[in-house]
């Protein structure tokens, strides 16, 4: 089975090879992804992130209370390099959101008894029952990769500037984070891969060790003298590696 | 002194955590003194007061702190030892340094954003997908 839609701004590719797992698990994963959106996108002025920001939520859901938690973690471990509410800027959970609800999502496909699937959003990946090639986009040309990774049952998250330019900003200096290149981390869910990829580029060349001492975490990195950094449990596809 | 020591006890706690985040570039133990079984006297100086906490020892290994005051205040605090465990070896992450090169592949999907639909029509992910379908 295989879908791909466009949901939270960017298009959700999923791949399920168990035949036995039916349709609706895949429109219980897009169906989520949807309420994620219509909750917790800064963009929708009636989420209850927007009213949150406005001051007209009192009671915060347990959802949102899980999702400001782990931002606040993030912004403390690195030392307010990573921040969701930046000066003269309104509150922005975005970064933890996607990784957070895509990990709930990969839950949901279990819970509906897939064992073998791959689910892309945007960019960041969560796969079940590999062993599944993943590629890494080359941070410099949109159709080139510049490492494949060999991953079973794990999340890999990139951020990067891409097309988007410089949209990850230092909370430290507020200015855009221009110290990397691309962050690649591999972690066993989206939820930790996602968040530690996004504050170690907040936090430009010091983020690559900091990634890489995160428990349970793998970097792949390329600093902005495109040298490439990675940890030696990073899965890399055989054959794949350059030399050192 | 009796009543330094506990703060000092409190700042070790505060700052385990803290080792994963900061690690350092060498060897794992940074102990430059012989392990003193109990604080030292402290060494005043124009700069503050020097003090050497007394090596705890923690679950994860033998912790020695020493600390500079500003008056009352702690101005400073710095590792004298750290524990050789596999926590704080993990805090020294070896990195392999490579170069940087484009390459091509059998892959099943792409990991990094395609935010917007005009890169993604672009990205190999909508290929994968494409041949998938």
């Amino acid at each position: 089975m295989r879908r791909v839609e466009q949901v939270m701004g960017f298009p959700v590719s999923l791949r399920v090879d168990d035949e036995d797992v039916p349709e609706r698990a895949a429109d219980a994963v897009f169906d989520w992804l949807r309420e994620v959106d219509a909750r917790f996108s800064p963009f929708r002025p009636d989420s209850e992130v927007s009213r949150l920001d406005r001051g007209e939520v009192r009671d915060v859901s347990a959802d949102l209370r899980e999702v400001l938690d782990l931002c606040e973690e993030y912004r403390l471990a690195t030392g307010g390099a990573f921040d969701v509410r930046l000066p003269g800027r309104g509150l922005d959970p975005c970064a933890v959101v996607k990784g957070w609800s895509v990990q709930r999502a990969a839950g949901l496909l279990t819970a509906a008894g897939a064992r073998r699937f791959c689910l892309n959003a945007g960019g960041d990946v969560v796969v079940a029952g590999g062993p599944w090639r993943v590629g890494v986009r080359h941070p410099e040309h949109a159709d080139r990769l510049c490492t494949v990774l060999e991953l079973t049952d794990a999340a890999v998250a990139t951020s990067a500037r891409y097309e988007r330019g410089d949209h990850i900003l230092d909370g430290r200096t507020g200015l855009p984070a221009t110290g990397l290149l691309g962050m690649t981390v591999v972690a066993p869910t989206l939820t930790e891969a996602d968040s530690v990829a996004t504050a170690a580029f907040a936090l430009g060349a010091e983020g690559i060790a900091w990634a890489a001492a995160r428990p349970g975490c793998e970097v792949f990195a390329v600093d902005a003298e495109r040298r490439v950094f990675r940890t030696a449990g990073m899965p890399v596809a055989p054959g794949t590696a350059a030399a050192a | 002194m009796k009543r330094a020591i506990p703060v000092l006890v409190l700042t070790v706690a505060g700052l385990v955590p803290v080792w994963r985040y900061e690690p350092s570039t060498g060897t794992t133990s940074t102990a430059r003194a012989a392990p003193a079984p109990t604080a030292s006297a402290p060494s005043g100086s124009s700069s503050g007061t020097v003090v050497k906490g007394t090596t705890v020892h923690t679950e994860k290994g033998p912790v020695q702190v020493e600390v500079v005051f500003q008056g009352e205040e702690i101005a400073s605090v710095r590792m004298l030892q750290q524990p050789d465990h596999p926590q704080t070896q993990a805090a020294v992450p070896k990195l392999i340094e490579e170069t940087l090169r484009a390459q091509s592949a059998d892959i099943d999907t792409v990991s990094g954003a395609t935010i917007t639909s005009d890169g993604y029509k672009e990205s190999l992910q909508a290929a994968l997908d494409a041949k998938g379908a």
